[in-house]
């Protein structure tokens, strides 16, 4: 999983990162490059930087210091030679490379009429290891559905970041997509399942294609404007589930809207610790007066105890929680 | 050193072959040295057709680099297509950065053109620049480099003019020296 982001890195990187225990490579999350300041890495949480003789450090003094030419390297690998091809996305400031990875990028901006045009002189990268659980979703999928049906309830799930959400309505798509997923009685059936991807994060689209297993019936409408998205996806591929992730603007609150006026459910993310940060967002008050939602899931995860799920039912009450024990990384 | 046991009419015959074998490798070397002059305009224009080509392959198709390394060299001819080719190739192995491919792909054919250091000097500072900026940045530096090789292949022409069949004749007549020098 982490061979084409090795294979990207500078040789000097490449070697001190390739050379850090195994445990760490397993749970890596995230590799912070900076010119002339120290290599850091994260994982479970921990951030640490890594020395120059391979090991990790909270020294900021034994830490490595990429290189200009070292981050030269680095963007010429990532952008496969053709930052020329990625000038949408480096406008955006964060590219999608093999494996469905997500690199986040600082440099100059460069501007035109008011608005960033170009990055210029990168100089800090953020390297996201996405990683793929296959199941992630498995012992969540059967709260989220209608009592006695196989309907899938429209859920809003609320989480701080690297909390790995992306990772659960990922594989919440998959299970949808596949069916068949209940342990016991008939077999749930395979829904068709449209994702709106606007930062190409859940299925990691590369040339639109998922680098992700996001289910057979899925189509991903990848770098698209969740609202507009929702929309098109309404309009055009008349899906049965569509599956957002961070909303948080009110033209999202008007698609989810109409989505559910055409009869689809909906899945969506949102940012946030407690049920009572979104309680208190104007656009999230409304949808929530008009009890759009009729489940809230709250993510909390715990380092060596598990992943915690609080499942709230549409009235904002505590309805059910669940404890998947685990290393907090594959709930 | 007289070899004893042959008589007069072989050692004559010997020198005569000896000869005509000298007077042979001048004049080839001259015809080689006269080829390279003439192929050196005819390969940097193929390279500044090449280029052009990128060109176009980066600023309408926007294309990535190993792929459009790929087309330039299939429709580019003779060593130019050996060397694009290369550096297709070098591209798109894996852990290469473009200077490193752009330098590894003139290491491995750069002997079989006609072509000079000056070229080369352009060639690996395309690996620096190609692939690194926008759009309209690397059309501006591929311009630059096209006139840069512009101006060398008129230097070409000019040498092409003045030594290509200087170096038939002096090769040929050379040849000729040395076999007088040795008869």
């Amino acid at each position: 999983m982490l061979e084409p982001i090795l294979n990207a890195l500078p040789p000097m990187i490449r070697e001190l990162i390739a050379s850090l225990p195994q445990q760490v490579l397993d749970d890596l999350e995230e590799i912070r490059v900076r010119e002339k300041r120290p290599l850091e890495v994260m994982y479970r949480g921990v951030y640490r930087y890594v020395s120059v003789d391979g090991g990790l450090t909270e020294d900021v003094l034994s830490a490595y210091l990429p290189t200009r030419e070292d981050c030269r390297i680095l963007l010429d690998m990532l952008t496969n030679h053709s930052v020329y091809t990625l000038e949408e996305e480096l406008k955006r400031g964060y590219i999608t490379v093999r494996g469905g990875h997500r690199v986040g990028l600082c440099g100059k901006a460069i501007l035109e009429d008011g608005s960033v045009r170009q990055l210029r002189d990168i100089n800090s990268f953020n390297i996201r290891i996405a990683r793929e659980v296959i199941g992630a979703a498995a012992e969540l999928l059967p709260r989220l559905v209608e009592p006695g049906s196989f309907r899938i309830s429209n859920t809003l799930i609320i989480s701080p970041p690297q909390q790995g959400k992306t990772t659960l309505i990922r594989d919440l798509a998959r299970l949808i997509s596949t069916g068949g997923w209940n342990r016991e009685g008939p077999p749930a059936p395979a829904y068709k399942v449209g994702i709106v991807d606007e930062r190409s994060e859940i299925a990691g689209a590369i040339k639109g294609v998922p680098s992700f297993s996001v289910g057979p019936r899925t189509d991903v409408l990848d770098g698209c404007p969740k609202a507009e998205g929702m929309m098109m996806m309404i309009r055009g591929m008349s899906p049965d589930v569509v599956i957002v992730d961070e909303i948080g603007r009110p033209e999202d609150a008007v698609a989810i809207q109409e989505a559910l006026r055409c009869g689809i459910r909906v899945i969506a993310t949102a940012h946030g610790r407690h049920f009572e940060d979104i309680r208190n967002r104007p656009m999230m008050r409304g949808l929530i007066r008009h009890a759009v939602f009729s489940r809230y899931v709250v993510l909390g995860r715990t380092y060596g105890i598990g992943r915690v799920y609080r499942i709230y039912d549409e009235s904002g009450k505590l309805a059910d929680s669940l404890i998947v024990r685990g290393d907090g990384r594959d709930a | 050193m007289p070899i004893p046991s042959l008589c007069g009419a072989t050692a004559a015959m010997l020198k005569v072959v000896g000869a005509i074998l000298v007077l042979c490798a001048g004049a080839l070397i001259g015809l080689h040295m006269s080829h390279q002059y003439a192929s050196r305009p005819r390969q940097i224009r193929q390279l500044i057709q090449a280029l052009q080509r990128l060109e176009t392959e980066i600023s309408y198709g926007a294309t990535p680099l190993a792929e459009a390394f790929h087309s330039i060299a299939r429709q580019a001819a003779g060593p130019v297509a050996v060397l694009l080719g290369a550096a297709a190739e070098e591209l798109q192995s894996e852990s290469a950065d473009t200077r490193g491919a752009l330098e590894r792909s003139a290491e491995r054919c750069w002997g079989r053109t006609a072509l000079r250091p000056a070229e080369r000097e352009i060639w690996l500072h395309l690996g620096s620049i190609l692939g690194v900026s926008d759009r309209d940045d690397q059309i501006r530096h591929l311009r630059l480099a096209m006139s840069q090789l512009k101006s060398e292949e008129d230097a070409a022409q000019e040498d092409q003019r003045r030594y290509a069949s200087m170096w038939r004749s002096l090769g040929l007549l050379g040849g000729a020296l040395v076999a007088i020098l040795l008869y």
